[in-house]
């Protein structure tokens, strides 16, 4: 029964509170944008918290990959999240970095930071207007992903 | 010698009562484990010890099997006791527990427990500690029955419930938790506090048996 009670508690906290509160993470990120400041680690958390139940499977998947009784279980769990984190997480960011080395040199971007806000501006109004449908596109993105990549 | 049917009838008192015992110790050790933050608990500290007399009172007849094997003249059960006025008295302390600390008590307890939850979390603390430990109280009936089928029915029957309990908490529960930590990290991350140790903690309840086998193997 404890067993069962806290299991019901992690599947409502994964389930139900952590995607409720990526609309409330995605809010403050545009909010934060709005003003000029950081505002990525928001937007980063409120994707993660619609993620959980992924996330733990991941760590699940690196944790099985030695045997429940395997004395090296701990170190290879943590050396297949070092593995992922440079062959799959890093290469992503890359991709992240070489679309803002476009918008950057572009001159997009000066215009959300110093100098006019308008662009700023309008993007944030476009986003409060939009942000239930910025969600759903997070979570159809999310669940394409679990096709894996094609 | 033989011995006086009112001290049978005591003795076979004392050995129904156990497991009512044991439910209260229960109970005990739920408000314990939340005064040891809820999510931890201390070495030696009550919660520790509660369940240790938990587990001592389920296997009362194993423990006192050991010392039968050892030699010493250990007074077989009794079927039931004769004397009516001592009937009733073991009756009345089993619907008390039954009725009164598990049916009634322990879920005001976890009642208050949600409601320090709450309080908990305005100050800016965890909820969860005060979450679990209204779990543990609500499932005390369960924990019991889970414990009692961990009952080796063996001499070693105390030990050998110890070792499941661990095995249960290795394999069972430390998982279940490590979903919580995931959740614990991406809220750490979203206010700006560290949240890698969460990550490692994660891990670390998904690989408790290898940890142990490690920690074995070190010592050769």
């Amino acid at each position: 029964m404890f067993e069962n009670g806290l299991l019901n508690l992690t599947n409502w906290t994964g389930n139900v509170i952590m995607p409720t509160l990526a609309g409330l993470f995605f809010a403050a990120a545009i909010y934060q944008f709005s003003k000029a400041h950081p505002y990525a680690h928001l937007a980063w958390a409120g994707f993660a918290a619609l993620m959980c139940s992924g996330l733990l499977r991941a760590l699940e998947a690196f944790a099985q990959q030695a045997g429940p009784n395997d004395p090296d279980r701990y170190w290879i769990s943590i050396l297949t999240l070092v593995n992922w984190v440079g062959n799959v997480m890093l290469p992503l960011y890359g991709v992240i970095q070489i679309v803002m080395l476009v918008l950057h040199s572009a001159g997009v971007l000066e215009r959300m930071t110093i100098g006019d806000a308008w662009v700023r501006n309008l993007v944030a109004a476009m986003m409060c207007f939009g942000l239930s449908g910025l969600l759903r596109l997070a979570e159809f993105w999310i669940q394409n992903g679990t096709a894996g990549v094609r | 010698m033989t011995i006086p049917q009112l001290l049978i009838d005591v003795m076979q008192l004392l050995f129904d009562l156990a497991v009512p015992a044991a439910t209260c110790t229960l109970v005990l050790a739920g408000v314990a484990l939340r005064q040891e933050s809820g999510v931890n608990f201390e070495v030696g500290g009550k919660f520790q010890r509660w369940m240790l007399w938990s587990v001592i009172l389920l296997t009362l007849p194993q423990l006192l099997s050991w010392f039968a094997a050892q030699g010493i003249n250990v007074p077989a059960q009794s079927a039931g006791i004769a004397g009516g006025w001592l009937r009733g008295i073991e009756t009345s302390l089993a619907s008390f527990v039954s009725d009164v600390v598990v049916g009634k008590l322990g879920p005001i307890l976890a009642a208050f427990f949600v409601t320090k939850a709450a309080l908990d979390a305005s100050q800016g603390s965890s909820p969860l500690g005060s979450v679990v430990a209204a779990i543990f109280l609500l499932s005390v009936t369960g924990t019991a029955k889970l414990m009692q089928g961990f009952n080796s029915g063996g001499t070693f029957a105390t030990v050998d419930m110890l070792a499941s309990l661990w095995n249960y908490l290795a394999g069972t529960i430390l998982p279940e938790a490590a979903g919580l930590a995931v959740a614990g990290t991406v809220i750490n991350y979203a206010r700006k506090r560290p949240f890698m140790p969460l990550v490692f903690s994660a891990l670390a309840f998904l690989s408790v048996s290898g940890l142990w086998k490690l920690v074995q193997a070190m010592v050769g």
